[in-house]
């Protein structure tokens, strides 16, 4: 699904060369769902622009789904992420003007793929929120803002979800809460990749892609062991 | 905490956003620049015609004789001689004519005027003739009794004529054409229906007394004298002995003493100093709001977007004072800078201008120097209103608590704002179909400043091509009142007054062509003379015409009452009867000359019914049958033969062939009144042309201002989009629907707002200025339908230009920035 060769980044910052990403390579499957993990800075949202074709990396290869994205051009990036890359971002990045079901509508609408009516609805009362659908976000608590960008990341039906710091503007209870969402995605066959710096979350996933100073120090099942997510301390 | 830290602080804020503050300064630049530059535009013109009518030693008084009256030029200089208190008075003769100025490439036969000066003592002493270097020399009193000329100015430079070029006038007489000269008088040409500016159809020259008198027969007569007064002397008492010693010298003769201010060239060349004075203030007034709603806009979003810092800056214990001076100091920046580009916009539009008005009336002086107050004015204007427009969102953001100041936006504009008015108006569509509405609705006060800003600037352009379309709309309805009828019909104006049967008249009615071939159709001997309409006070002027109201080539067309020959009795125009307050089957006074003798008129009052009201909106305008002729002394008689052509002839060849014809003073086809028309409309154009740019680069800052601002505000939204894989077509494409809603929104209430300032603006004007005419208040569809069309594009289209932006959009970066 998700095949990475060789990959780096450098920033050329005046006479300063920040190496964000440094070789990486790695394979991720189909309905993975992988936690990546590292301190602040070590290249976590690095890697995952690069898989989403938001970032051009400086050398190396990514290929999803067999196709070398890396040598995409513009245009052929757009519609790779319509097509299969969702986005959560810590800081949830809705709509303001929209209100909670349109905002999930929008990438309905997005796929053009004449999608019924009822399908955004559908998939926010998944997320739980079927109650706030004709809420602004600004209406809406953090989590529950979350839990909108997750339905509106599910709604495009795209076969990748990526999550950066999801939980990063959340309190535990809700950053738990969000956790599941996430995994039980993976459990209907979606590939989930979500970032943390926050050691004790990634004991959630079966794989957990260690990073440090761009670099892969470990990789596998988390270090602590598997927990479920009831057990987590923050 | 110092100045400088605060500074350099504030000039990194600049320079982020240094296209928005270049171009809030721009429209500020334009506001104050129309203010300053235009600000003294009264205080120029009307020092310059004081400055050119004291040059010319313009008359203090001015006798004018009654139609076709004639008085011995001795008599009257001895008669004057005696009065206390003047100073000179030169007599002069002004007599109609026919102008052939043709050359190789064009045919130039037009109406004319002569005026004969006095040149044998090295005159004329009062309205002199000015004449620039370059355009050939004045009368020396060698030229006494010679057949020398010196043009009108303004026909000349129409026509473009030098001296040397061939002039021929009435009788065929050629003239050697020795200067181009301008003559206060004739500043601007006014024929005498008083309608408009005819230098292309009215040549104005100057001939020595004596030589006119020769030609025309007036031997040792004159009808004209100007008079100045001696300095500390009475004006109202020299006018007053003038009156007495005039009536002795000659009781048959009706005259009136007229003063400059009486003069309807200088009248209008004084009140369109004064009203263009008024329409510039409005316009500066319209400018400057529109830029304060501009720099209102940038500010309060500025501000919005530092609350936060604000915020923080709070927590941080920083006094309220140091937290305000940052924003102010852009502030300050954009009105400094405003300022600085508006004075240069100032002096650019007062240049261009004044270079204007040195083409389309040359003055013997015209001082466009600077006009200090106005640019002050402008320049505290330009400096207080960003500062206000800053001050007030600045005062409103360090006023609120610090942690909702923090808390994300705590004012922001990000929820609904009028969003729920959509769930009302659905909207069919995906959800990025519905953004540019919602986000309209989402901020609704933000929206409005746009709009307005919009708006302002099409309100002027409305106004403006308003106020043309209605100029056009009246003298358009003037020529289809003269041209129903009789299109190709020609006035044939006689040099005095002739029995209808007299050989002059048949002599011109029977005139052959080279092969024998009678050249007119119909000939019709009419009369027309000057006079005055009066009811109780109100009173005006009039040209009345007396035509054959049965047997007609062309009669006035009625909107009321109804022609009778047989029922004596006056046609009038409508605004005339509006002014006069009266209707059909009211009874008006009429002034007219009564014949006393050969060549002398008497002025008396004659009441008369008003039979009918014509269609022409020219207010001058008036009309009688023939039979009301013999009323005035004038039964059987005539001094206009209205004729057309026939077997051929056309008004050149007519024109041509009555130069040679003794007693024939001018000749002007009807259709000559459309040439005129649009040499009226010249400096309107010119000036329509200056604004309507103006107003569309405001109204293209306002719309990039408020984009740019947008895109700046949006690039997080722009970013999840391009994040999801929205292409930068669509996101583009979301934007222009925006704007073009906008630009919907601010055009139309702009269009209303110029309607109404349009109704205003010709209200006001024509209770002075355009009252000779009845106005017609209109907007051309076309006209309008392509500037709404324009400026609806203009604002639609400015998305385009952050497409360059937009596409090198960091994404990621954009993504992870906090607010
Ligand atoms: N646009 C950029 N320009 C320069 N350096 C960058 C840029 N983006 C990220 N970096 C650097 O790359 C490294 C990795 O950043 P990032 O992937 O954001 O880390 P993480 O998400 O793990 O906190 C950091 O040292 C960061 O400073
Ligand atoms: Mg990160």
């Amino acid at each position: 699904m998700i095949e990475l060769k060789q990959l780096s980044k450098r920033y050329q910052m005046g006479s300063v060369t920040v190496t964000a990403l440094h070789e990486i390579s790695l394979e991720i499957g189909e309905g993975e769902f992988v936690v990546v993990l590292g301190p602040s800075g070590s290249g976590k949202s690095t890697l995952l622009n690069m898989i989403s074709a938001l970032d051009t990396p400086t050398a190396g290869q990514v290929i999803i789904r067999g196709h070398d994205i890396t040598r995409a051009n513009r245009q052929q990036k757009f519609s790779f992420r319509r097509d299969t890359i969702s986005f959560i971002f810590q800081t949830f990045n809705l709509f303001p003007s929209l209100t909670a079901l349109e905002n999930v509508q929008f990438a309905v609408d997005m796929k053009g793929n004449g999608a019924r009516p009822d399908s955004a609805m559908q998939v926010l009362q998944a997320v739980g929120l079927g109650e706030r659908a004709n809420h602004f976000p600004h209406e809406l608590s953090g989590g529950e803002q979350q839990r909108v960008a997750i339905a509106r990341a599910l709604a495009t039906g795209n076969p990748i979800l990526l999550a950066d710091e999801p939980t990063g503007e959340l309190d535990f209870q809700t950053g738990v809460q969000i956790l599941q969402l996430l995994e039980s995605q993976a459990h209907s066959g979606k590939t989930v990749l979500v970032v943390t710096h926050n050691r004790e979350i990634s004991r959630i996933a079966d794989r957990v892609i260690e990073l440090s100073s761009g670099q892969i120090v470990s990789d596998g099942a988390p270090q602590e062991g598997k927990a479920p997510i009831a057990e987590l301390h923050w | 905490m110092n100045l400088g830290f605060w500074l350099r602080w504030s000039w990194r804020d600049l320079k982020a956003r240094w296209l928005q503050v270049v171009a809030i300064a721009l429209i500020i630049a334009l506001g104050t620049g129309v203010f300053a530059g235009l600000g003294g535009q009264e205080t120029w013109r009307v020092e310059s015609l004081d400055q050119s009518y004291e040059r010319l030693n313009h008359y203090d008084l001015q006798v004018d004789f009654a139609d076709g009256t004639y008085v011995d030029e001795d008599t009257l200089s001895a008669a004057l001689s005696a009065i206390e208190g003047l100073n000179d008075a030169e007599p002069r003769l002004v007599a109609a004519t026919l102008v052939d100025a043709s050359t190789d490439k064009e045919d130039i036969l037009v109406s004319g005027r002569v005026v004969g000066v006095d040149v044998t003592e090295g005159g004329p002493y009062v309205d002199e003739i000015h004449i620039e270097a370059g355009d050939g020399r004045s009368f020396t009193s060698e030229d006494a009794g010679q057949r020398v000329v010196v043009v009108e100015k303004k026909f000349a430079d129409y026509y473009d004529l030098q001296p040397g070029d061939s002039i021929r006038v009435s009788g065929d007489v050629s003239l050697d054409y020795v200067g181009t000269g301008t003559f206060a008088e004739y500043f601007q040409i006014i024929p005498e229906d008083g309608t408009f500016s005819g230098e292309a159809s009215l040549a104005i020259l100057f001939m020595p007394l004596d030589t006119l008198q020769d030609l025309t027969g007036h031997t040792g007569l004159v009808n004209d004298v100007v008079i100045t007064v001696q300095d500390g002397a009475s004006r109202a008492a020299v006018a007053t002995a003038v009156e007495e010693t005039l009536a002795a010298t000659f009781p048959e003769v009706g005259f009136e003493v007229t003063m400059p201010e009486d003069d309807p060239v200088h009248h209008i060349l004084y009140s369109d100093a004064r009203n263009d004075q008024d329409t510039w203030n409005l316009i500066g007034a319209l400018f400057l709001i529109g830029a304060s709603f501009g720099a209102f806009n940038l500010a309060g979003r500025m501000v919005e977007s530092q609350r936060r810092q604000i915020g923080i800056g709070m927590a941080l214990g920083v006094p309220r004072g140091w937290l305000a001076f940052r924003p102010l100091l852009v502030g300050a920046q954009i009105a400094i800078l405003g300022t600085i580009m508006g004075l240069v916009i100032g002096w650019g539009l007062s240049l261009l201008f004044a270079n204007l008005f040195k083409t389309l009336l040359p003055l013997p002086y015209w001082g466009t120097s600077l006009y200090l107050p106005g640019y002050i004015r402008a320049a505290l204007l330009g400096l207080a209103l960003p500062l206000v427009a800053t001050m007030i969102p600045v005062w409103r953001a360090v006023r609120v608590q610090p942690i909702d100041a923090i808390k994300s936006g705590h004012l922001v504009a990000k929820g609904g704002g009028l969003s729920w008015l959509l769930n009302y108006l659905p909207i069919p569509g995906r959800s990025f179909t519905q953004m540019p509405f919602r986000n309209i609705l989402r901020s609704p006060w933000r929206t409005l400043l746009t709009v307005l800003g919009i708006a302002m600037a099409i309100l002027l352009m409305t106004a403006f091509i308003g106020f043309m379309d209605s100029f056009i709309a009246t003298l358009d309805q003037g020529e289809e009142a003269y041209l129903y009828q009789g299109r190709d019909r020609l006035l044939v104006q006689l040099d005095t007054f002739y029995p209808q049967g007299s050989e002059r008249v048949t002599d011109i009615v029977q005139m052959t062509d080279q092969s024998g071939e009678r050249m007119f159709g119909e000939t019709e001997p009419a009369l027309v003379l000057g006079g005055k309409l009066s009811q109780g006070t109100e009173s005006i002027d009039t040209l009345l015409e007396l035509h054959d109201m049965q047997n007609p080539i062309w009669v006035p067309r009625l909107i009321d009452g109804e022609l009778r020959g047989d029922m004596p009795g006056i046609v009038i125009s409508e605004k005339a009867a509006e002014d006069l307050g009266v209707k059909v089957g009211d009874s008006i006074t009429l002034e007219h000359p009564l014949r006393e003798g050969e060549m002398a008129f008497r002025l008396v009052e004659t009441e008369i019914p008003l039979v009918g009201i014509h269609d022409n909106p020219i207010r001058g305008l008036s009309y009688m049958d023939m039979a009301g002729a013999a009323a005035m002394g004038l039964g059987d008689m005539t001094n206009m033969v209205v004729v057309t052509p026939d077997n051929g002839s056309d008004a050149t060849s007519i024109k041509r062939a009555l130069l040679v014809q003794p007693g024939v003073a001018s000749v002007q086809a009807i259709g000559e009144f459309a040439d005129a028309l649009e040499e009226a409309l010249e400096i309107f154009v010119a000036i329509l042309a200056i604004i309507q740019g103006i107003v569309l680069l405001m109204a293209f800052l306002i719309a990039f201002n408020s984009t740019s601002i947008n895109v700046d505000e949006r690039s997080r939204e722009f970013a999840t989009m391009f994040a999801f894989g929205l292409p930068l077509r669509t996101v583009t494409r979301m934007q222009v629907v925006e704007n073009l809603l906008i630009g919907i929104l601010g055009t139309a209430l702009g269009v209303v707002l110029g309607w109404l300032a349009l109704n205003y603006l010709l209200v006001q004007r024509v209770e002075d200025q355009l009252e000779d005419f009845k106005f017609i208040i209109t907007l051309s569809p076309d006209t309008l339908a392509i500037s709404v069309a324009l400026g609806v594009l203009v604002v639609a289209l400015t998305p385009l230009l952050s497409i360059r932006k937009m596409s090198r959009m960091d994404i990621p970066s954009t993504l992870r920035v906090m607010e």
